[in-house]
């Protein structure tokens, strides 16, 4: 008798969720993908914009942390309801040249950071007394192997576990005993300056920190892990938590070097420049803690990167794909991954290179490139087909135009702002 | 040669050549027919989209001409059990059955046969792709096709936003390690539906080859009776090992739901370590008593159901109490094809061959499976035999993870 009643039962829901648990459980994607935006540029944008600007640009911060948390949830949305990726979605409902469009703004900005991270290996490099001649080509060959032959998972937790040398700057920015009151007054007090150094800044923080591969990464991992629909408030939650975890720790990076570094008048040349700002805690040991850090970081994502633009490249061109097909098998494929890696490092190998001025301009084409993205997310969230009554509210909808009209009238201006510059004509 | 690339956007004329608007897409009707008809056009004229039947189309090539002059205007709205061309099938992905890969269709061919417009092939090649994206005068000038029959590709039901009847038996036809493949590279819902559509022992076979993380979310989400009748297809090694991976609570449902002989066999095996000989062995063997001769083995064999597979050799046993055996010894299958069939087994059987014992580590079976250029090692617990170790099983321990998960996806 009792087999017959569990036989007519529905199946059980595989999972019970109740309480704070679910939340805790459902962190991992969104937490991931923030952090990932605390790369090699990253610091290097932040630590420059304390550096040069002091607290004048932690009212950013704050206002792109708010942005990255709205285009990260639209994007973990996107993912959730269509359980398709990114470029899938972007294949399949925009025309066909718009797709080529799209994709070829993703590419240059993935290129732009590998290249960043290479160059950050490079700058990690060198404050420890290696050649970047040797440690550039040496990553880019780990790299390539640890991929290719699938062992690259294992070590991922390594260069993970690195990057908590970056959690310094919290104590940093403590030790240092910056006037709170007046860290406190430039949150809220935004001040914005017309002369393309601090446009220039103030693109690069928007362009490192909300980067397409975060949306990416964000879609894809609801994608592949199926969180089911019911279920989206705790993705939601996972993907909130992560941008405010990445946002305090940049804010950090910023005030650390803005209390340290900006009243000496020291700029960030070098990241031997950035690591002094660790100096009132690791003392002698800064330089290593912020090498290590920077080392950590810059090959985390240089690891993923390649294969992951590869990966997106892919999917929307149809091409063959999987890392462990041999040249024959997915002879695109691997030819772009490969591609991605050697190009990526070349820029890094040259002689005189302005490492930290790099880093920041690759933020800021990733900054000018943003828009793109941007409108194409909102043309997907918005498509009644796909989204059915999971596309925005009306707030939601005002909020997350009003982003988009705010970096792309950013982008304009520091275009219109540094060609008139070329002319003479300046706003100082 | 019709391609619906070049017929997108092309003007819809009437009879007597009067404009009627441009052709937005083509309707396909999925049925049973190996070559689906198109049995509408979707024409849109100043922003409005209406409907026109197949029947009213004249002719579709070089230029799109209507049989009447009077049409009704039927506004188009989506219908069950049809597929815009244009908007579920150029651009999404499909599975090209005889390539073993996932593709995206970048061109559709289209053929009257018989007088009515069937779609035949899709054109995958980089060059339809850039004759898209060229401009007009450029794009002539690119040639070269691949084209997919559609016959040998297999269409996704979740790449339209309609209820469809899509059939998916031609997959069988693929090896599961390539149609597994394919499931992994699927995002997790079409790999559900796909999975979904296949017959149980095709979908048991595939999900064995399936990376873990795939499995596991596939396994949890879909009906639990379904995933029990999969599980019990598979070798119980395989289940053991896919329900260790799973949710507990999950886990012991399927346990539960399973048929009660399968269920034991499974459980028994997750006794053992996930790395031991337990694990690995199977009970798939055929047994005969010392005294037989060759032609009584040759005739045990060829009066199973069900002969093992591989079949690597025949074993010589005699009972020990409660159902149990003890191994006396090995006779190949080689022996036993060239031996005279009168020959007893007991003149050709190898009696000193090594034994594994269940707690084992699975490595130590494969050493001494290379060590004495065995095909199978029996596996022997208190004098008991209970199963053997073969080298396909032994290999796959071996073998880094990587070549049982490839084509996981990091992230794309």
């Amino acid at each position: 008798m009792a087999d017959t009643i569990s036989n007519e039962q529905p199946a059980p829901r595989p999972r019970q969720r109740r309480g704070l648990r679910p939340y805790l459980l459902a962190l991992g994607p969104g937490l991931l993908a923030a952090s990932a935006g605390n790369d090699a540029g990253g610091i290097a944008t932040y630590a420059s914009a304390g550096a040069e600007y002091g607290y004048g640009l932690l009212w950013a911060m704050v206002a792109v942390t708010v942005c990255v948390g709205v285009v990260q949830e639209m994007s973990a949305r996107l993912g959730a309801v269509t359980g398709k990726g990114f470029s899938d979605l972007v294949r399949e409902n925009f025309p066909l040249r718009m797709t080529a469009l799209i994709m070829l703004t993703l590419l240059l900005a993935n290129y732009g950071i590998i290249a960043s991270e290479f160059v950050g290996i490079a700058a990690a490099a060198e404050l420890f007394g290696v050649s970047r001649y040797i440690a550039v080509p040496a990553a880019a060959l780990l790299i390539w192997m640890l991929i290719t032959r699938g062992s690259y998972a294992n070590v991922e937790r390594v260069f993970l576990l690195l990057t908590f040398g970056f959690f310094a700057y919290i104590a940093a920015a403590f030790l240092a005993k910056p006037d709170w009151m007046e860290v406190g007054r430039a949150v809220v007090q935004p001040q914005i300056a017309f002369n393309p150094g601090y446009l220039l800044i103030l693109t690069a923080i928007v362009g490192t920190t909300i980067s397409p591969y975060m949306q990416l990464y964000v879609q894809s991992s609801v994608v592949e892990k199926d969180l089911p629909l019911d279920d989206y408030r705790y993705t939601r939650f996972d993907v909130i938590a992560g941008t405010l975890s990445a946002g305090v720790v940049a804010a950090f990076i910023m005030i650390a070097t803005a209390a340290t570094l900006f009243p000496r008048g020291i700029t960030i040349a070098s990241a031997a420049d950035a690591a002094l700002a660790l100096e009132p805690v690791a003392g002698p040991y800064a330089r290593v803690l912020f090498g290590f850090g920077l080392l950590g970081a810059s090959l985390l994502a240089a690891g993923v990167l390649p294969l992951a633009t590869t990966y997106m490249l892919s999917e929307a061109f149809g091409f063959e794909r999987g890392v462990s097909r041999s040249w024959e098998e997915a002879p695109v494929f691997l030819g772009i991954f490969t591609a991605l890696i050697v190009l990526g490092a070349l820029p890094a190998l040259i002689p005189g290179l302005p490492l930290f001025d790099v880093l920041v301009g690759v933020y800021v084409l990733n900054g000018l490139l943003l828009p793109i993205e941007l409108f194409a997310i909102l043309a997907l969230i918005g498509n009644r087909e796909l989204m059915g009554e999971h596309r925005n509210g009306r707030v939601h909808n005002v909020v997350a135009w009003t982003i988009a009209g705010l970096v792309s009238l950013l982008s304009l201006t520091l275009i219109i702002v540094t060609v008139l510059g070329w002319f003479g004509v300046s706003f100082a | 040669m019709l391609f619906l690339a070049h017929l997108l956007g092309a003007s819809v004329v009437g009879k007597q050549g009067e404009p009627v608007g441009t052709l937005h897409d083509l309707v396909l009707r999925i049925d049973q027919s190996l070559y689906p008809p198109i049995s509408g056009l979707v024409v849109s004229d100043r922003g409005r989209s209406f409907y026109v039947p197949a029947t009213h189309l004249d002719q579709l090539n070089g230029k799109v001409q209507l049989n009447s002059t009077t049409i009704d205007l039927k506004a188009f709205r989506r219908r069950d059990g049809e597929v815009l061309l244009g908007r579920d099938v150029l651009d999404h992905q499909i599975i090209d059955i005889t390539g073993r890969r996932l593709v995206r269709v970048n061109d559709v061919q289209l053929a009257p046969v018989e007088g009515i417009i069937r779609v035949v092939g899709v054109d995958i090649s980089p060059q339809a792709l850039m004759r898209r994206l060229a401009p007009r005068i450029l794009a002539e000038k690119i040639i070269g096709r691949q084209i997919i029959n559609w016959a040998d590709a297999q269409y996704l039901a979740s790449a339209a936003p309609v209820q469809l009847k899509v059939s998916y038996d031609r997959l069988a036809e693929m090896n599961p390690v390539d149609l597994a493949r394919i499931v992994d590279a699927l995002s997790f819902r079409e790999s559900a539906e796909l999975v979904a559509g296949l017959d149980d022992e095709t979908a048991a076979e595939t999900l064995e080859e399936v990376s873990d993380e795939r499995l596991a979310d596939l396994l949890e989400e879909m009906d639990q009776e379904r995933a029990a009748d999969l599980l019990e297809e598979m070798t119980p090694s395989a289940a053991a090992d896919i329900l260790e991976d799973l949710d507990e609570n999950v886990a012991e449902g399927l346990l539960a739901r399973m048929e009660p002989e399968e269920a034991a066999d499974v459980q028994s095996l997750l006794a053992y370590d996930e790395d031991s000989v337990g694990r690995i062995l199977t009970t798939d063997y055929v047994t005969i008593a010392y005294g037989a001769t060759v032609a009584d083995a040759l005739d045990r064999l060829r009066s199973l159901d069900e002969p093992p597979d591989p079949l690597l050799a025949i074993y010589l046993t005699e009972p020990l109490a409660r159902d149990t055996e003890r191994l006396l010894g090995v006779v190949r299958l080689r022996q036993l094809l060239i031996s005279d069939p009168r020959t007893p087994l007991a003149e050709i059987v190898e009696d000193d061959v090594p034994s594994v014992h269940p707690d084992d580590r699975a490595e130590e079976a494969a050493r001494l499976l290379a060590e004495y250029n065995l095909l199978a090692v029996p596996v022997i617990a208190d004098d008991r035999f209970i199963g053997i170790v073969t080298v396909d099983d032994a290999l796959a321990v071996l073998l880094p993870e990587i070549w049982q998960r490839r084509g996981a996806r990091v992230f794309g």
